[in-house]
């Protein structure tokens, strides 16, 4: 089942590069929250109570509800329903998005270790690359959200990529960066008007 | 239990200036946190490398840097007061609740004993500064806040990759919890790849903090608006915590066949800040910012200290020091320039001498201080990384690290000057001197003469605690 569940993930990830909508990147964000939530379940098998709660609170309830919540608001208050693309049009953000995949599939390959499974690091890999790529290809401000969520998912996937347990140490840093994030989008990112790319009042 | 009961204190004292709405509450507050803090320190002194509450020991390197935040609280404080005196009642406890917060969060960092313990506190400092750096709520406010969250949050991020990659190492996912102690034994026989991308992300994620190149930046805008006194934390002891990230890292995969990479990274990672430091400096037309572009260079420099090895890695820490004393004065000292002379552009600056006298004296030293000019204690550390240097056969990082230092000297010097003995280049300065007193430059001067003292003596239990801090790398 995991295998499925690590390739719908990477399709979402495809999707991202080829997707114009907003709407389109909120329902993704959702979807890979479900996505991570199964991955997680089907893949820690010695986890206590307490870090199966912690963990379905995280995926379900942040990353699969609240956060896509909370983007729609910003959405549906700035009325912008298109991505804005500094200058690079989907199809070379696909190549380039395709291209992060051959890279992170080489370099987990030659980072071969009895202990890692090397399916789980080459998406979280072409997961990381995927969200820094939005960060930089993009300008609206609700993009470079969107990145750092990716971004997110990336650092829960490679929490999953080694043994089948998950401390809670780590949960609790994981769920520490989802915190700054919804912050983040709830409230700065509410004031400064998400849909502008009007960050340049600070130069020297 | 002490470090418990100090973590309690502080966040019940936060709770506290919140809820009750009276300033003088908050001060009699914030004033007993500042002793509790210096109490944790001496505790921590007295007890070196006890262990507390499992994910905290008194190190030798934890204690030295706390001792350097203990003796910034108080004038931190101090000015804080005098900075938000004209604030509502609700913006001015914000401000001190996020200020005890950010202290105790970085004293969690400076404590931790294992990576992701300090990665918690790390990020938490993030949502108290970002509190702090908003506290004037003008739209620069929101963007410098903005830009300080975001950055951070995916520096940090990748931070924490690299340290699930010492999770790969071991093969269990509780590795990247695991103690300094505990890891140090499993690096010997990892595969280098690992240890290097681990080490890059660490680098790139904790140099949000340190103020490094390449995330310099972040730092460098939040400094343009942030409230002097935060600055003054900001560009010393909260770049400290990045630093100690770093070289939490760097101590442990020393014994690993990574360790000359290591050394190139911070050395090309050190370059290229002051390569940055010395382009912007030259162009900067915003007080606080060029000094926030100092501490670039500076932190440039503590990495090539770091990467030079030797004599470097003595002059690091002592560089560390020293640095947060002076750059904490000179930013404290921005608080004043503000309210005398109403701007930090520099084109509207002048004659800071005849409408300020003691503020222009504080510029003038911190200048000498900062630029490592004798008698500043600074020079001694940057004799010891040259000798370095030259000791390693690092010529070139030498040439260039000079010549890139000659225009930081230019650019800082002519600026200073510029504001403290020249006419403004555009509107007249409106002078309002009464409500700025002589007296409140106190704290800067002893700041300023404690870098120079240590120019002539450096006390034991200074030498003592840097001593065991780098006694991990001279085995």
């Amino acid at each position: 089942m995991i295998p499925y569940l690590i390739v719908l993930f990477a399709i979402t990830l495809v999707y991202f590069a080829s997707a114009e909508r907003l709407i389109i990147y909120i329902r993704l964000i959702g979807l890979q929250g479900l996505l991570l939530c199964g991955i997680a379940l089907f893949e820690l098998r010695e986890i206590n109570t307490a870090n199966l709660i912690f963990i379905v609170a995280e995926t379900l309830l942040f990353k699969t509800i609240l956060i896509p919540y909370l983007l729609k608001w910003i959405v549906s208050r700035s009325g912008v329903t298109k991505v804005h693309r500094q200058a690079m049009p989907g199809f070379y953000l696909l190549i380039f998005s395709i291209a992060s995949l051959l890279v992170s599939v080489i370099l987990s390959n030659s980072l071969v270790n009895q202990f890692v499974n090397t399916i789980f690091m080459s998406i979280a890999l072409f997961t990381l690359f995927t969200g820094l790529l939005l960060i930089v290809t993009h300008r609206l401000i609700i993009s470079h959200l969107i990145g750092f969520l990716i971004i997110e998912n990336a650092v829960f996937l490679f929490s999953l990529a080694v043994g089948n347990s998950m401390p809670m140490l780590i949960n609790i840093g994981i769920l520490l960066d989802i915190f700054v994030g919804v912050l983040v989008l709830g409230f700065f990112g509410l004031r400064l008007r998400p849909h502008t790319n009007e960050l340049t009042r600070l130069k020297d | 239990m002490i470090l418990l009961l100090f973590f309690i204190l502080s966040f019940l004292f936060c709770g506290l200036i919140l809820l009750f709405r009276n300033k003088a509450v908050t001060r009699i507050l914030v004033i007993s946190y500042a002793f509790i803090h210096v109490a944790l320190t001496i505790y921590g002194y007295i007890n070196i490398n006890k262990t507390e509450l499992a994910y905290f020991t008194f190190t030798s390197t934890g204690v030295l840097l706390l001792a350097v935040l203990s003796v910034l609280v108080i004038p931190v404080i101090y000015h804080g007061f005098i900075y938000a005196s004209r604030d509502e009642i609700k913006r001015y406890n914000i401000y001190h609740a996020a200020l005890v917060a950010l202290i105790t969060f970085m004293s969690g960092a400076y404590l931790a004993n294992g990576m992701t313990v300090l990665w918690i506190f790390v990020e938490a400092t993030t949502l108290a500064v970002a509190a702090l750096i908003y506290h004037d709520r003008t739209d620069t406010a929101l963007e410098a806040t903005w830009k300080y969250v975001f950055i951070c949050s995916v520096g940090i991020s990748l931070a924490y990759l690299g340290i699930l990659f010492l999770g790969f190492i071991y093969g269990r996912g509780d590795a990247a919890s695991l103690s300094f102690s505990s890891l140090e034994n499993i690096l010997k026989e990892a595969n280098p790849m690992y240890l290097k991308i681990a080490f890059v992300f660490v680098v790139i994620g904790f140099s949000t903090k340190m103020g490094l190149f390449p995330m310099h930046t972040v730092t460098i805008d939040a400094h343009s608006v942030a409230p002097p006194p935060i600055s003054a934390l900001i560009s010393t002891t909260l770049m400290n915590v990045g630093f100690l990230a770093i070289f939490r890292v760097y101590t442990l995969f020393s014994s690993s066949s990574i360790f000359s990479f290591m050394n190139s990274v911070l050395i090309l990672s050190g370059v290229l800040s002051l390569l940055m430091a010395a382009g912007y400096m030259l162009k900067a037309k915003h007080l606080k910012r060029m000094l926030a572009y100092s501490s670039l260079e500076n932190m440039g420099l503590v990495a090539i200290a770091l990467g030079v090895g030797g004599d470097g890695w003595y002059a690091a820490f002592f560089l560390i020091v020293l640095h947060s004393f002076a750059k904490s004065s000179l930013f404290f000292q921005m608080g004043q320039l503000s309210r005398v002379l109403h701007t930090f552009r520099l084109d509207e600056t002048g004659r800071y001498m005849q409408l300020y006298p003691a503020g222009a004296m504080v510029l003038l030293t911190g200048m000498v201080c900062v630029l490592a000019i004798p008698p500043s204690g600074l020079f001694i550390s940057e004799v010891m990384i040259f000798k370095g240097m030259v000791m390693n056969d690092q010529w070139l990082v030498l040439v260039i690290a000079v010549i890139l230092l000659c225009f930081v000297v230019y650019a800082m010097s002519t600026r200073v000057m510029h504001i403290i003995f020249s006419e403004p280049r555009n509107n007249p300065v409106q002078s309002s001197q009464e409500s700025v007193r002589s007296i409140e430059t106190l704290s800067q001067f002893l700041l300023l003469g404690t870098v120079i003292i240590l120019c002539f003596y450096q006390p034991h239990f200074l030498t003592d605690l840097i001593n065991q801090s780098i006694s991990v790398l001279l085995k």
